[in-house]
């Protein structure tokens, strides 16, 4: 795939990292001369020094025959219009823009919901832009699926039931200390571990591995499964919603998440939706914030003060909490603010953090999720960029794996051959076979069939895109 | 200023002039040839001073400051009350002018407290009249004016604030004369219903025409001396009954209705607890007086009827609630306090202001509980309407003051303790009926004039919300200073 890159941020150069390890090629655009030269030396693709909203350069850049163009500089308008020029042009090129004033994607968002006949068939959406991310609205999404999972760490859904939940293993569990392919003898375990995080670094497990407590493992399991899950690795309790959670910062992330959880985005169909509605507060230190809260959100209670102020923190009872989560725009202050909280005695603490780098570091410091802003929004654009037949692409173990949902593809290989005998490069592993050709969900083995059409899950190492390549074609 | 008041009294009184025709035609109709005469003079006179300023000087009216509005808006009030209780006093049922002008204010406020024991030996066109003078003081001569006359158009969104009730002062449309029409019309509309429903019930026409604008301005004249009750029809009492609740809600929620905005309806804090108070007090006397009369349904409507007269402030009777249980009495006193809706026709405190005070004091025991909160109060589901309980709360400073100045008044002049106070309320809040001596079925005939000019003025003060004539009073007392 050809792909052009507006804006050489840390977001674009990740996401090129990225793309040209899937073999994309890929062409960089920044307006500022020195990051064009630093990056240029980095990586193995063309930067372009010039504006990005300007046709001219983008043609330059070969936007003729690219399949996709991605937005992703500093100004929302920049990004915005610049999809709005190419799709004037060239309408059959993907494109994606990250835009982050909220504003501008309701906007969108209600053009899309109110006039869908407007927008569907071969009419352009708004802007042209196919998919618009909004950072704010992708971690927001990632942190409610840290806590409808009983913010046992954090969830990767991949449909029919099924998830890989990322869990610590405790002291007091059965499974310290059996190398796998002895636990289908542990009572109650019948679960596939897809990969282990120990002190050392982050594994795809063989046969041979044993577990010791302190290794996060990610486990296979149907969601009515996940308690079982953290009570044999003895991961502390799993609430299920229906408890106190409380949001420190009332900015950006902070109010989407309040009106995620209020609109009921992340009930699940299954348990009723008034046992899993967590009684919300938000904490800010600014009162104009509060006040727009407040007057916002009438379910929630608000708070002005520091959530690390002890008297705050006593008067109100945020130590009594279920779930804190600190998602406030001071990334540093949000580490503190988790660990704190979790020291004082909140069940669960999730920090929203900058980089994947200061995630792992929130783990060491006793944070129970941490969710990196910009690792988050490269994630969601590249899911979008991995041809037709991936559906999904989710990071886990902070970015050493990926866990990857995609078709069969007509002309691949591996159709028609049992698993054993497709030879899944090393690093790369099945995990599930999602939707088969008799339309059956299941755990393969190595006698399964790939067929034609059928969804499977892979999970690789990141940047390690052969095995998907071999079965998505 | 001295031309835009006379200007705007002359046109206002032109048009209440005008609406001499209609008793005048029922004069006509029934041949009571010396009342037509007491009508005809003074529309003749007020058409001639109304030509005469107009011809003095065209053009728009232009209201210029805000304390104008205020002036104009207690001056019209007063002078169209005096012109009110010419005719009355011309027809020779009343024994002096202040018993005429007391009757007319209590006509004009809506409060339908009266001095005269046998109304049924008044002319047709005279009750007509009274319950007429509820008819256009309910909705607001004002109102009527600027939706009518288009001279009044500019600056009448000021005049017709200062006439309405409640704290809050929505806009229906863009321009004022637009939202006094639609609120005119419906007002016309549900007079017509509850005329023809009426009507259909049992009553003749002039009967069910005096009634319904006697209901829907929520004011409490009635045709016979023992108000509904002499027409012992349930039938009657329901229709009454529905309407006098109808017309205590802000008719802009009616506006709301024709235009299908259900949610707003829904969201409406004064309705939700307009509904809650008039349930609560129906379902609280149903249970306490049910012992006392034959049949539930009997009681039902004997206690519906009496509190939706209380709280729409209209004082129809049914029943003497003197009779009842003093439990039951108390229901019907704090009724007293509370009113109707803002922007209806009914008078009182509004539930509105009551419904802001409760929230506040939720916030404030919230606040107690966490000394961190952040708080907001909202009405309507609009949030950021912390600083209208102040003003709430300073309007039932001034509303009491007012209360308790009238009660002394009536205390000097003779009343007991219980009769003066709840008099008190029942002007200032134009309810009409009170407790103790001056009852449902008494009347207010035998008081001192000076008392009664004083009800004068606490029934205006009541009807235009205590500050129109609070500023409308300092205003001329500044003038006189200055000059």
């Amino acid at each position: 795939m050809r792909t052009i890159v507006i804006g050489a941020g840390f977001t674009g150069v990740q996401l090129a990292r990225k793309l040209l390890a899937n073999h994309h090629r890929v062409v960089l655009i920044d307006s500022d001369a020195e990051r064009v030269r630093d990056v240029g030396s980095q990586l193995d693709c063309a930067v372009v020094h010039s504006q990005g909203n300007s046709l001219e350069v983008l043609e330059k850049a070969g936007i003729a025959s690219a399949d996709a163009l991605v937005a992703v500089a500093q100004s929302d308008e920049v990004n915005m219009i610049a999809c709005s020029l190419a799709d004037a042009v060239y309408p059959k090129v993907l494109k994606i823009a990250r835009v982050r004033n909220h504003v501008y994607c309701n906007d969108v968002d209600h053009a899309a919901r109110n006039y869908a006949e407007a927008f569907s068939g071969t009419r352009r959406p708004p802007f042209g832009i196919d998919r618009l991310i909004n950072p704010d609205f992708e971690v927001a999404a990632a942190i409610s699926r840290a806590i409808v999972h009983g913010a046992v760490g954090g969830v990767v859904e991949l449909g029919q039931g099924y998830g890989i939940v990322t869990v610590t293993l405790g002291a007091k569990s059965p499974l310290n200390g059996t190398p796998l392919w002895r636990l289908s003898s542990v009572p109650g375990w019948h679960f596939l571990v897809a990969h282990v995080e120990t002190a050392a670094g982050a594994v795809l497990p063989g046969g041979e591995t044993v577990l010791s407590p302190g290794d996060r493992l990610g486990v296979l399991a149907k969601e009515d499964e996940l308690s079982a899950v953290a009570a044999l690795c003895d991961a502390g309790p799993f609430s299920t919603g229906n408890g106190r959670m409380a949001i420190v910062g009332a900015g950006s992330v902070g109010s989407v998440l309040v009106a995620q959880h209020l609109a009921g985005a992340w009930a699940d169909e299954r348990i009723p939706k008034a046992a899993r509605r967590f009684e919300v507060a938000v904490v800010d230190e600014s009162v104009s914030r509060c006040r727009a809260m407040v007057e916002r959100f009438r379910e929630v209670r608000v708070f002005c003060g520091d959530a690390t102020d002890e008297t705050l923190v006593r008067e109100e009872g945020l130590d009594h909490f279920d779930v804190v989560v600190a998602a406030s725009e001071n990334y540093e202050r949000n580490l503190v603010t988790a660990a704190y909280l979790k020291s004082a005695g909140v069940k669960k603490a999730i920090a929203l953090t900058a980089t994947s780098s200061v995630a792992r570091m929130a783990m060491r410091l006793g944070v129970d999720v941490a969710v990196p802003l910009r690792g988050t929004v490269v994630d969601s654009i590249m899911s979008h960029l991995r041809g037709h037949n991936v559906k999904s692409v989710h990071t886990v173990c902070n970015g050493a794996f990926e866990i990857v949902e995609c078709q069969v593809a007509k002309g691949s290989k591996s159709v028609g051959k049992a698993l054993r005998d497709v030879g899944l490069p090393a690093g790369a592993g099945l995990v599930l076979l999602l939707h088969g050709a008799d339309g059956v969900s299941c755990v393969p083995r190595g006698d399964t069939v790939m067929a034609e059409g059928s969804t499977v899950v892979l999970i690789v190492a990141a940047g390690n895109n052969d095995a998907v390549r071999m079965v998505a074609g | 200023m001295v031309n835009v008041l006379v200007r705007s009294l002359s046109t206002v009184m032109g048009l209440v002039g005008t609406s001499f025709l209609l008793p005048v035609f029922v004069a006509y109709w029934y041949g009571e040839w010396r009342a037509l005469t007491a009508f005809v003079v003074p529309m003749a006179a007020s058409w001639l001073l109304a030509g005469f300023f107009w011809l003095r000087r065209r053009g728009k009216l232009r209201v210029g400051g805000v304390e104008n509005a205020f002036v104009i808006v207690g001056s019209v009030w007063i002078v169209v009350s005096l012109f009110g209780a010419i005719p009355l006093y011309a027809c020779g049922a009343f024994s002096g002018f202040i018993d005429a002008l007391f009757e007319s204010v209590s006509g004009f406020t809506t409060t339908g407290a009266s001095v005269l024991s046998d109304v049924e030996s008044l002319p047709h066109c005279i009750n007509f009249w009274r319950c007429q003078t509820h008819w256009l003081g309910g909705m607001g001569v004002i109102a009527l004016a600027v939706a009518l006359i288009p001279i009044l158009g500019v600056g009448g969104y000021r005049l017709v604030q200062a006439e309405t009730s409640g704290p809050e002062k929505g806009k229906l449309t863009a321009r004022i004369s637009d939202t006094a029409k639609i609120l005119w019309t419906i007002y016309v509309v549900l007079t017509l219903i509850q005329t023809c429903l009426l009507h259909f019930a049992g009553m003749g026409w002039f009967d069910a025409v005096c009634h319904a604008f006697s209901t829907l301005g929520t004011g409490g004249f009635s045709t016979r001396n023992a108000s509904l009750a002499s027409f012992a029809n349930p039938a009657v009492e329901w229709i009454c009954t529905a309407f006098m609740l109808l017309a205590s809600v802000n008719f802009g929620l009616y506006y709301l209705l024709v235009l299908g905005k259900w949610s707003e309806i829904r969201d409406n804090t004064e309705l939700r607890g307009f509904v809650l108070v008039v349930l609560a007090a129906i379902g609280g006397a149903t249970v306490l007086e049910a012992s006392s009369w034959a049949t539930v349904s009997d009681t039902a409507r004997a206690v519906a009827f009496q509190v939706a007269s209380v709280i729409s402030t209209t004082g129809f009777m049914s029943q003497d609630y003197l009779t009842w249980k003093p439990a039951s009495q108390l229901i019907v006193l704090s009724l007293f306090l509370i009113g109707g809706c803002s922007g209806s026709t009914a008078g009182g405190i509004k539930v509105i202001r009551w419904s802001v005070l409760s929230k506040q004091l939720r916030n404030d025991i919230l606040r107690l509980l966490h000394p961190h909160g952040v708080f907001t109060l909202r009405i309507n589901g609009i949030p950021g309407k912390g600083e209208v309980s102040s003003f709430v709360a300073s309007f039932i400073f001034v509303y009491f003051a007012l209360v308790f100045v009238t009660a002394f008044i009536g205390a000097c002049s003779g009343l007991d303790l219980f009769t003066a106070f709840t008099a008190s309320l029942s002007m200032v809040g134009n309810v009409g009926p009170a407790f103790g001596s001056l009852g449902p079925t008494a009347n207010y005939g035998g008081l001192s004039p000076a008392l009664k000019l004083w009800y004068c003025f606490a029934m205006l003060a009541g009807r235009l919300e205590v500050y129109t004539l609070l500023i409308l009073v300092g205003s001329s007392l500044r003038r006189k200073n200055d000059a």
